[in-house]
């Protein structure tokens, strides 16, 4: 969790986007401060002329009236800075999020498996919104900071030097003492971050384990170490806490004590009549508004760690690499099958993983392949390559005799049917699981499709047929529902290579017989290569490609005898 | 308002602390509300003296002046010290008191809680309870101190005033925040909901990244996606609005007050009743008197939401128990048959019975294989087995004893269980294992790794079983988290063993000598297999197959 320089410039490459509000709220800010000083002023001089020179109340009016404009104008002021600020940040959040969706895309989905997938859901949707203070508050602050301070210094100078003196003493000491001891605490803040994640963690997995525990008879003994682990907590991160806050106390001790410090010097001199009372009470009056920015800018400062935390985690996804996939221009119709040709290709990902080395084969139209090993061996790096998520290191590969790097790869794209191990529902309706690119997809070939993949009787069975909301808040289909439900996806696509990966990995021999049922349906018909564990799915093929260690291993022509009786 | 009044147990642990907290709290506000005041009254006192050239002691207020700095400096940090610890502490008794009233409900009551969603709210809900002491009860109540002994103390010193500043302190404290809550609420509904849709659809989109790819080539996802984004931000305009209102308003009342008690003071001061000294003290007193409404908004604006939250926690931990424990239990024998006769169950709201006519005689020495589509029944069998939940029908004995007459505790300390979904806890390697047997010594963990084959990658690991797993620690494969799932189960010291598809994830081969080297170690346990894999379920002595809650005869 440590700020890294990286992270401060990632905000800070943000900020053009939102110049106009920035100065906005700034200018806002600045038109405030006048009006602090003003009404400092305004209030000393009619104190003056009612104190000093026993005006009466009726001979105040008009100063009275001026005052109450000044103080309605400061409010305004207040008000259009906060606005201001946040319409700064909410510049910046869409813009963001825009750019970071489209780096998504841009990584595509072998590229994204570096991160965990709820990393990258909580960089878009909290990790954006955490850059918002950054903006609407710890900006406008900071200038608020630099610009206040000073112009109070300016004014008093010339009226009274030596509490311009004090002034002056003080202030920088208190961004330096905090600095001092805010970096301590911080170095201290790291760890503690850590336990505090570890410790959310161990509360969290305990609930979600609540069963196993049970089933384990620990209960009482997690209840215990849930109350333990929370006191240790406590325990540690009170002595950070107790520093962290010492920088406040600093900011506090050495505001109050200049405060009373001015207000004694202006005493004596007043006593000795050596100041008017207009500007030793202006003054006085002054003198907590030049340290209110600083302390503004104490808790503006949160708003900046909150901001690089999320920062971190939105850096990290801005800097995953993007896939090197080549792509042309060619758009060759393709018939009912694709010929597919791998010349010793290689695939080394990011990471180092060498994950192909050297693997040629060929694949006539039409023809069905079972590619087979164990997990981790390049079944579905190959498959990878071919729906062009990552482009090969070295090595050609051939559709039907094009290079795939010529081809237009929205073009190429539009020819896939692909299935991955567990397919996604999304949340919407059946129509639009089924046909999800589709801007006005065709009923009827939906269900056709619906039909081949066994699934229309189940969308039959659904209140609201194709219209029925499935996915996360919708109804909750079987996991073997799903999958023909994703089948049918690919039989409405109708392309001529289809891709399979473990399609029946998680499922019940019922809902595996279906799937295989309807799959044999593409037989002959369409390019067919399917990644397969089982023996049940290894005989959908005509011919088994054995995968290891990234290179080819042996091809068996007859899948029917490594399938067995089953 | 009853909601929040079952939130006074939970603090009642740490009154103590939180009453010195907000003590100090007022104390140091007050310290400095009386600094300002003193000041004007110092510098004018001062002044009036030197335009009349007569002395005066100066000592008495210098010092107080000094003094009030003081107190207010160290009454700060105190207090936030203090603050901090009380919350800590709350902490510290909320977590197990809710895994203490959550126990008896699992698995069977929280069945809904293996929805990520809803556990994540519910540490939310936590989470915002944990901070009510800090956010909410503290800012409140030091408020009311200050404004009851300010308040006080302006109408002994001129009644006039008190009477200009109090309507000024209702609306910045009350009438200000509550105006911009109102304002605020619909958006505010509609934001938690709408950026829950937003998540959920983030989801949707990064898990399905690869399928969007192929299928969505126009990117209608992300279209989606932006929209949804920018409808939340109307929302959030609209809050910024109301809390942007809010501060403004809090700070034009308090400078309205300033000039109200100056214009009263002045006017108190030329018929007589007021000192000139005490004409800048009661108006810097006013507008210093705010400083205590500044935190107000944002605590009543938490107020409804800790409400939810408690509610929604409590919904949670005054459900059912699913098992009533006897009253006066009998020790498990340590060993024995377990005997399903004629077992029926269904669950309660349930139409259907999702078990009917089992039996079942699972005697020592014997490997029992149950088969069935998902759906069967099979998960509900092994609840039954648990004592997660009670038979609707029939018997379920132990020995000849029925389960009923057990402790739930005692009884699953006979059954040592591998569920399908087995989670690891967030801790190390070590002590996920030890879940099962406290006392295990380096040799046993390594001998029921070495059975679960993982010892080979425990091995491999820098730490060892000191390895920390799960969230935050190493990354674990769903096969390797199962192995060491599987080990801790083989570890628990129980006359049966139930596994939940123990070979999943393996290859044939290697599953097969898992079964076998099961059989060869574990001569006189019972145990349950279910698998869908029928190599295994060949390996076992007897097979059952389950078809829609019943079994098939075979």
């Amino acid at each position: 969790m440590r700020a890294s320089p990286n992270d401060l410039a990632f905000l800070r490459r943000l900020r053009p986007l939102a110049a106009r509000e920035l100065r906005l709220t700034i200018l806002a800010g600045a038109m405030g401060g006048a009006m602090v000083v003003l009404q400092a002023w305004w209030v000393a001089g009619l104190l003056d002329r009612a104190l000093v020179g026993r005006e009466p109340l009726e001979a105040l009016i008009l100063p009275f009236a001026i005052l109450l404009g000044i103080v309605t104008l400061r409010a305004v002021a207040a008000f259009a800075a906060d606005r201001f600020g946040f319409a700064a940040a909410m510049r910046v959040v869409p813009a963001l999020r825009r750019a970071l969706l489209g780096k998504l895309g841009r990584v595509g989905p072998s590229g994204a498996a570096a991160l965990p997938p709820g990393e990258i859901v909580s960089a878009l949707s909290d990790g954006v919104r955490a850059v918002e203070p950054f903006f609407s508050r710890y900006l406008p602050a900071t200038a608020q900071a630099a610009m206040l301070p000073v112009g109070i210094l300016l004014v008093v100078a010339p009226l009274d030097w030596l509490s311009a003196l004090v002034f002056l003493v003080t202030a920088p000491l208190i961004p330096l003492f905090m600095v001092l001891i805010g970096k301590g605490a911080e170095a201290l803040n790291q760890r503690q971050w850590l336990r505090l994640q570890r410790m959310s963690g161990h509360f969290l997995d305990a609930l979600q384990g609540l069963a196993t525990i049970k089933a384990f008879g620990a209960g009482a003994r997690m209840v215990a170490e849930i109350g333990a682990t929370a006191e240790r907590y406590r325990h540690d991160t009170m002595a950070v806490l107790r520093i962290a806050f010492l920088s406040s106390l600093t900011l506090e001790f050495f505001s109050t004590v200049a405060i009373a410090i001015i207000a004694v010097l202006i005493g004596f001199r007043l006593l000795w009549g050596e100041l008017d009372y207009r500007t030793g009470l202006f003054i006085l009056l002054l003198a907590p508004e030049f340290y209110g920015p600083l302390r503004t800018m104490g808790t503006a400062y949160h708003a900046r760690m909150e901001a690089l935390g999320a920062a971190s985690r939105l850096v990290a996804l801005d800097a995953l690499p993007e896939p090197v996939v080549a792509g042309g221009t060619l758009r060759p119709e393709f018939g009912r099958g694709v010929a597919i040709r791998f010349e010793d290709v290689h695939l080394t990902y990011p990471d180092g993983r060498m994950a192909l080395q050297g693997v040629s084969f060929a694949i006539a139209p039409g023809e069905a392949v079972a590619f087979a090993g164990p997990s981790g061996a390049g079944k579905s790096s190959i498959q990878a390559l071919l729906l062009g998520f990552v482009g090969p290191t070295s090595g050609r590969i051939l559709v039907d005799g094009h290079p795939l790097e010529t081809l237009d790869p929205a073009h190429w794209r539009r020819h896939l049917g692909f299935m991955p191990q567990r397919p996604k529902l999304f949340a919407t309706s059946v129509r639009g699981n089924i046909a999800p690119g589709e801007v006005d997809p065709d009923d009827g070939a939906i269900l056709r499709a619906a039909e081949r993949a066994s699934v229309a009787g189940v969308i039959a069975g659904l209140p609201q047929g194709l219209d029925t909301a499935i996915g996360n808040g919708g109804r909750q289909l079987s996991g073997g529902q799903a999958s023909r439900i994703a089948l049918a996806r690919l039989f409405y696509r109708d392309a001529p290579l289809v891709l399979l990966d473990e399609p029946t990995a998680h499922l019940d021999d019922d809902s595996e017989a279906l799937i295989h049922a309807a799959i044999a349906g593409l037989k002959g018909r369409r390019t067919l290569l399917v990644n397969a564990h089982r023996p049940t799915s290894l005989a959908l093929a005509d011919r088994i490609i054995r995968v290891e260690n990234g290179r080819i291993a042996v091809e068996e022509a007859e899948p029917a005898e490594a399938a067995g009786p089953c | 308002m009853l909601t929040l009044r079952r939130i006074g147990p939970l603090l009642r642990p740490v009154a103590g602390w939180i009453a010195l907290a907000i003590g100090l709290g007022a104390l140091a506000m007050l310290a400095n509300i009386a600094l300002l005041a003193l000041s004007g009254w110092f510098i004018t006192a001062m002044a009036m003296a030197g335009l009349a050239g007569v002395s005066m002691n100066y000592f008495t207020p210098g010092a107080t002046i000094r003094g009030l700095a003081m107190t207010r400096t160290a009454g700060r940090y105190a207090e936030r010290v203090v603050g901090h610890e009380a919350t800590l502490r709350v902490v510290a008794t909320l977590r197990p008191w809710l895994f203490e009233r959550l126990l008896p409900l699992a698995p069977a009551a929280l069945a809904d809680l293996r929805d990520g969603d809803l556990l994540t709210r519910l540490r939310g809900d936590v989470d915002r309870l944990e901070l009510v002491v800090l956010r909410v009860v503290a800012p409140i109540a030091v408020a009311g101190i200050v404004l009851a002994v300010g308040l006080g103390w302006l109408a002994i010193s001129h009644a006039a005033i008190a009477g200009v500043v109090a309507p000024l302190l209702v609306l910045a404290g009350l009438l200000v925040p509550l105006a911009a809550q109102r304002y605020g609420a619909g958006a505010a509904a509609r934001l938690a909901e709408r950026q829950a849709r937003l998540a959920a659809t983030l989801v949707d989109h990064v898990e399905g990244l690869a399928e969007l790819t192929i299928y969505d080539p126009q990117e209608r996802h992300v279209a989606r996606l932006l929209a949804e984004s920018d409808t939340i931000l109307g929302d959030e305009m609209r809050l910024a609005n109301a809390s942007a209102f809010a501060g403004a308003m809090v700070g034009f009342s308090a400078h309205l007050a300033l000039v109200a008690a100056m214009a009263t003071a002045i006017a108190g001061f030329a018929a007589g009743a007021l000192t000139a000294p005490q004409v800048p003290m009661l108006a810097l007193f006013s507008l210093a008197l705010f400083e205590a409404v500044v935190p107000l908004p944002l605590a009543l604006q938490s107020l409804p939401a800790v409400r939810a939250s408690m509610q929604r926690l409590t919904a949670v931990t005054e459900r059912e128990p699913p098992v009533s424990e006897p009253a006066a239990p009998i020790a498990p024998p340590a060993s024995g048959v377990l005997r399903f006769e004629r077992v029926g169950l269904r669950y309660p709201g349930a139409e259907d019975f999702a078990l009917r006519d089992i039996d079942i005689a699972l005697a020592p020495g014997l490997m029992l294989g149950v088969a069935g589509p998902s759906g069967a029944g099979k998960s509900s069998l092994i609840a039954l087995a648990m004592r997660f939940v009670p038979e609707s029908e029939g018997r379920i004995t132990f020995a000849g004893t029925a389960l009923s007459a057990f402790d739930g505790d005692a009884w699953r300390q006979r059954i040592a269980l591998l569920p399908q979904d087995a989670p690891l806890l967030a801790a190390t390697i070590r002590a996920n294992l030890q879940l099962a047997a406290p006392h295990a010594g380096e040799a046993e963990l390594k001998a029921a790794c070495d059975l679960a084959g993982i010892l080979p990658f425990v091995q491999q690991q820098p730490d060892g079983l000191d390895t920390f797993v799960g969230a935050h620690g190493t990354k674990l494969s769903g096969g390797e988290a199962r192995r060491i799932a599987l080990a801790r189960a083989l570890l628990k010291p129980a006359p049966i063993l139930i596994l939940d598809e123990p070979t999943e994830g393996l290859e044939p081969q290697a599953a097969m000598a898992l079964l076998q080297r099961l059989r060869s170690v574990r001569a006189v346990q019972a145990i349950l297999v279910i698998s869908h894999d029928e190599a295994v379920l060949r390996a076992c002595d007897t097979t059952l197959r389950l078809v829609a809650g019943r079994m098939l005869a075979h």
